[in-house]
Order: C-alpha cells, then structure tokens, then sequence
C-alpha cells in the first residue's frame, strides 16, 4: 500500500523527471539535475539549522512559509548556477553535454563533501520539520508540480516551447530561421534547474538529512530512467514515470529478495515494448480526441429518437 | 512542421489542440489518483489501537541491497540466530515473531523501509545499518514513539535524535584508540605516523578524526594524511608519498574490500612496520583480499569471539551450526545483540504487566523505558543503557590478525582485554 510519505517520495521523482525534460524538450541531454537537486538541497539543509531567523524551534519544528521561502531560494541558486554554467556547457551537444553536466554532478558533489561547513561526508543532520507528520509535505510538493505542469502545458503553445519544439526538431534549420538557439536552450536550462533546486530544498526537510550523496551520478541516471520510461515527448511522460518508477520498488516489497530483479526487468521492458515512453502525443492525441459533447449529444439523440 | 497541421477552424480542432486537452485531461486523471492515493494512504497510525494478544513484531529493515549489504548480510545472520535463541530458551512469557525488510543503502529506503514497518504495527525496530540512513529514518520513528535499537550505528549523535532512539554499536570515540594504545605499548619509539582515509564516507572521517585525537593525546602529529575515495582500490600514489616519509606505524580507516587492497598494496610497496586499522576491517571477509599481508594488522574491537561467557559459548554454538566452524564477525554479534535486549525487554515488561490493557503507543513507550533500565548479558559482554540511549560497554578487545600458512584464511587473535571503568553498565 502506497503510504503518503512514499507518495511524497512519488511527488518529488515526478519534480525531477520535468526537470531531466525541460532541457531534452529542446533537444539538449543535460544529466545534470542531481547537481542542482544538491544545491537546492543543501542551502535549505544550511538555512534550516544555521540561521534561526527563519525560525526553527528547539524541539525540531519549522515555521512553513521558511520552508516556501528556503524553496524559492534554492530554486534561485540552482537558477544562477545554470546561468554560469549552462553559458558554457550548451555550447555542446548531445554526449559531449551528458558528459559535460556529469562532470558537474561530480563538481558538485567532491564541492558539497569538502566545504568547511557542509559536514563532510556525515551531512547535515536534525533538519527541523515543517510538518508533523509526511502527509504534510504532500501539499507543498503537490503545488510545486502542480505549477511545473501548467508551466510545460502552457510553453507547448507560447512562443519560448515552439522555439524549444523548433531546435528539438533540427537545430540548424532552427537558427537559419532567426531563433537565438543558445537563448532558448538556456531558458530550458535554467528552469530545469530551478525546478530541481526548489525539489532539492524540500527533500531537505523531508529527508531529516542531507549528505554529498544525494545528489550523484546514481541519481541522474535514476532520473533519466523517468523519462525514458515515461516517455520523452511530453510533459505528463516524465511525470508518469517518476511517479511510477519511484513507487515500484516499494510496491513490489513481497515479492522479496527478488523486488530489485523485477525492477531491473520492467526498466528493461518498458522501452522495448513502448520505445516512445508510456505517455505519446499520440496517446494524448486519442485521449482529446474523445468528445464528451458529442457522446452526451449521441445520448440525447437516442433518448428522443 | 507548418503543413502537416493546417491552421485550425472555428469548430473543428487540430493535433495540438487534441494534445492539449489530452494532456488536461491525463493530468486530471494524475490528480484525482493522487488524491486518492493520498486519501487511503492517509496515517493510519496503530498506536492508537490496542495492542492485540499474541506474538509481538519487531521490525527490521537492514541493508539487503546496495553498498553496505556486505553488513547487512551479517546482520542478517545475526538476527536469525537470535530468533533460534530466542525459541531454545524455554517458553518466553510474551512470544516475539521478527519482521525483516530491505533497508538498502540509502536515504529514501530507509526512510520507506521505516514507514512500512511502524504502520504494520511493530513494536521496536532494529536498524538502518548505516549511521547516514540513520540519521534519516530514526526521527520518523522517534516521532511517532516507535523504539530503535541500532545495531551497527557508530556515528557521533546518533541517540541524541531523542527518546526513543538506542544503539548496541559502541561509538567509534570508544573503541578505536585502544589499538593505537597497543601499537605504542609493543613499541614505545613510535614517532611517525601515516593515516590514511576515505574521505568520501561518513563512517571513515568520523572515524578518522578519533584516531586522530587519540594520537595528539600521546604526542603524535600525523606526518603525513593520505586521503582516499570510498571506491578506490589502486593505492599506489599515496601509499608511495607516504612511505618516502619512512613512517613508523599506519593508521587506516577504510571499508573492507578498500583496506584489504590497502594493506596487501602497502606490505608490496615494502611497508614493513606496524598497521592499525579502524572498525571497517572489522570482518573476516577482508581474509581473501590482503591474505598473509593481514597477518599483524591490530584492530579494536567491541566483540571477541574468544571471550568465555554462557551466553557467548551459546552464540557460537549456534553460529557454529549455521554458518560452519568460524568465528562470528562483530557485526553479526552486534545485531544479535540488538534483539536479545530487545527481546528481554519484552519478557521483562510482559511479567511486570506493562503490555495488558495498553495502546500500541503506550506498548512502545513502556518497552522504551524498559528497555533502557535493564543491563544484558550479550554475547558482546555485559551491557546496559545510558538515559539517552547510548550504549555503555565496558568490555572492549584489541585483536590482531593472525593468518594460517596458506595466507587463505585467518582469525582475529585476541591480545588485550580493556575494561573501561566510567562506562560500566
């Protein structure tokens, strides 16, 4: 049975497979979520248990418009970073990037162990609790997807994601069409690591801990594995796959020592027997195309022959 | 792109307008599934309940998976003999059944593995393996008054988390200087020392900072510290910068398969002085690895197969049935130690009356207190509980590595035997 602690864990796969999709819907692989999940991450695990302005209390509370204000900032650091980064980095292309933004996983991760005043390899730890149960959590990341999605839903007709679209498609007869391609990859970038650095600040709080390891190059493949499951072409792809791949493990607890076996072949399977992901715009197509007006009117019809 | 989808009519609707309404209309289908999900997930809390007659369940959720399954599997083997003791010791008062999930090796599991165990209505629970899970998974419990006894949990704070959380696994700051005091006691001379360390692992710099400690308190200033990586198993570099400073005695804090590598490296390289290594050695199952290079290494430990009490001669007997003829590491001692006080704890508050006519929750607290106001006869030595919840042995053991001739297979000697007063039990 899905708890809501682990539907928390759902929500925040389902935030990190967007953020692994915003950049490949403008046809950039970029591996590097796991980078900007861990800096969201630990500037709230910093703020929370350093700065008591924002208002812990001595028996582990936390004021919850810090946690909004630490996941707005998180999502502005991770931003700024990508606006450093993403300047040099999308200057190449397809596994020269993944090998590029791998390389900032990595960065950031040996940067995270070293800092005097991340706590090494231990973390930081007795991150204070803005809810008092995991229920609670559900609804800042609920709202946090909630607006991610609308967010892809409304680029796919604003000028920014037909341009995203455009590149996606051919990046040469993109720019040949007047498109300031390095713009657009950089938006898609930079909103990719908002969206992670936001996530990051509230599975600080969730997680009671945070250490270098949280974000690794384990987890940038475990957040590609979204997409790939989900599907690539759509928004609701990675959602569906985050939500899933996150929850399989656990639901698959009796079957026992063989739980991680089954996940192995489901990865498999899942793109040889939906290589386009589990959520196409040809699904989606079908899925619109099915007029609730027109079956109410066909009953209204036979009703009064 | 442009032609395949002509500009949309009043009425009718192009591609992308299906796809938008699809997309809606999936997203909603997502929304109201979560809700759903949300609402049946919702806590059903048991402590509320009362605590149904019948066995008890203690949960546990240990590494299966992951990088620290190597541990896990031990504790594993722990856990069930302490079952099969627990059943040969007569009829208990309060019978006790063991639930056994996968904890994994990382945050999120242990977090999931927790959860899972408290909302079947467990009344304690034994674990994570490692100190970093912990540090995520036992302020769920302490929240919800749920009792954890962590049986390999060496990190400093790790029952400072709250009430309800205890160790069996005496904290590094303990154990580890007591080798160090052995190597200067067989050479009093000793003035250069090399260390070398993981620093990408929370347990070897933890570690590491108390071997360091321990040498400043007998005027040792490390002359050179050699850092690692979790993964590394080539130490060829800096195994060569610090033997150019002709060091005197070597101080590791490394995980198993990585210290095996380093030891045999450093005798090939012509290191021939004495080694001490930390508690990540601390298994039989770095043998394969340095083979006859092992030979000498001095360890501290919290466990010697060697020492000569009822309980102890009964831990081996069982292990000796399950696993063969040799002797169980310290990790297995450690897990099997966590359920025996748990499972005395138990029989203790069940005589007293303190599980008839109670709460789940109220179950949990009373075990809580129960359990940290006894003192146990456990196969590591006698041990008791401190108010927080820390562990107090004062049995402790330096033991040296002695390899058979072959170099296949050894035993951890036991050359010294400490008795620590201020941590009596």
């Amino acid at each position: 049975m899905i708890d809501n602690g682990l539907l928390v864990q759902m929500l925040m796969g389902a935030l990190l497979g967007l953020s692994v999709y915003l950049p490949l819907a403008a046809g950039q692989l970029s591996l590097a979520t796991p980078a900007f999940y861990a800096v969201g991450g630990t500037l709230a695990a910093l703020l929370s248990t350093r700065w008591s302005a924002l208002g812990a209390t001595a028996n582990g509370g936390f004021p919850v418009p810090s946690l909004l204000l630490e996941m707005a900032l998180g999502g502005v650091l991770a931003g700024l970073l990508a606006l450093l980064v993403g300047r040099l980095v999308l200057r190449l292309q397809g596994i020269y990037l993944a090998i590029a933004t791998i390389a900032l996983v990595e960065i950031v991760r040996v940067a995270i162990l070293n800092l005097p005043f991340t706590g090494g390899a231990v973390g930081i730890f007795a991150i204070p609790q803005p809810f008092d149960t995991a229920a609670g959590y559900l609804l800042p990341a609920l709202a946090l997807l909630a607006l991610a999605g609308w967010l892809c839903q409304r680029l796919e007709l604003m000028p920014l994601g037909r341009a995203m679209a455009a590149i996606r498609h051919d990046e040469l007869a993109a720019s040949c069409m007047g498109l300031d391609t390095t713009q657009v990859k950089l938006t898609a970038f930079v909103l990719s690591a908002m969206l992670a650095g936001s996530t990051g600040a509230l599975a600080a709080h969730f997680l009671n801990t945070w250490n270098a390891r949280q974000g690794s190059f384990d987890t940038s493949i475990t957040t590609l594995a979204f997409v790939v499951l989900g599907g690539s072409r759509t928004w609701l792809g990675p959602v569906v796959g985050g939500l899933l791949l996150t929850a399989l493990p656990e639901l698959l607890r009796p079957v026992g020592d063989v739980r991680l076996v089954l996940f192995g072949l489901v990865i498999l399977l899942g793109p040889v027997l939906a290589p386009q992901g589990l959520v196409t715009p040809a699904l989606l197509e079908r899925l619109g195309g099915w007029s609730l007006r027109s079956g109410a009117s066909r009953k209204t019809e036979n009703a009064q022959p | 792109m442009t032609t395949s989808s002509p500009p949309s009519t009043a009425g009718s609707s192009g591609p992308i307008e299906r796809q938008q309404r699809g997309a809606l209309r999936l997203a909603a289908l997502l929304a109201a599934g979560i809700g759903v999900l949300a609402w049946l997930g919702r806590s059903s809390d048991p402590a509320a309940k009362p605590l149904p007659a019948g066995p008890l369940t203690l949960g546990a959720a240990i590494a299966f998976t992951g990088n620290a399954n190597l541990y896990g599997q031990d504790q594993r083997m722990g856990l069930a003999l302490a079952e099969r003791w627990a059943q040969q010791t007569g009829a208990p008062a309060r019978p006790v059944r063991l639930q056994l999930e996968d904890g994994a090796s990382d945050e999120p599991s242990a977090i999931a593995a927790f959860n899972l165990l408290i909302r079947q209505g467990v009344i304690a629970l034994i674990g994570p393996t490692l100190s970093q899970q912990a540090f995520a998974a036992d302020p769920i419990a302490q929240r919800q008054g749920v009792p954890v006894v962590a049986p390999s949990n060496t990190a400093k704070g790790i029952p400072e988390i709250g009430h309800f959380i205890s160790r069996v696994s005496a904290q590094s700051s303990v154990i580890a200087p007591l080798s160090i005091e052995e190597a200067l006691r067989r050479d009093p001379s000793i003035r250069r020392v090399a260390v070398f360390y993981a620093q990408d692992d929370a347990y070897s710099t933890a570690e590491v900072a108390i071997f360091q400690k321990a040498l400043a308190a007998r005027g040792l200033n490390p002359i050179t510290v050699q850092r690692t990586q979790l993964a590394d198993n080539d130490f060829q570099t800096p195994i060569t910068s610090a033997l150019q400073l002709k060091p005197q005695l070597v101080v590791l804090s490394v995980q198993a398969v990585a210290g095996g590598n380093l030891i045999r490296q450093l005798r090939e390289l012509g290191y021939r002085g004495q080694i001490v290594v930390g508690n990540g050695l601390n298994t039989p199952n770095i043998y394969p690895i340095c083979q006859r290079w092992c030979d000498g290494i001095l360890i501290a430990q919290a466990y010697s197969p060697e020492l000569n009490t009822p309980i102890n001669r009964r831990f081996q007997q069982l292990f000796g049935q399950a696993h063969g003829d040799r002797p169980p590491p310290q990790i297995t001692a450690q897990a099997f130690a966590a359920y025996q006080v748990l499972f005395e704890a138990i029989q203790r508050l069940q005589r007293k009356g303190g599980l008839t006519g109670v709460t789940l929750g109220q179950a949990r607290a009373n075990l809580m207190s129960e359990l940290l106001s006894g003192t146990y006869a456990t196969p590591l030595g006698p041990i008791g509980f401190s108010p927080e919840g820390e562990v107090r042995q004062d049995r402790f053991y330096v033991a040296e590595v002695r390899m058979a001739p072959g170099g296949r297979d050894g035993r951890f000697a036991l050359v010294r035997e400490l008795q620590l007063q201020e941590n009596q039990p």
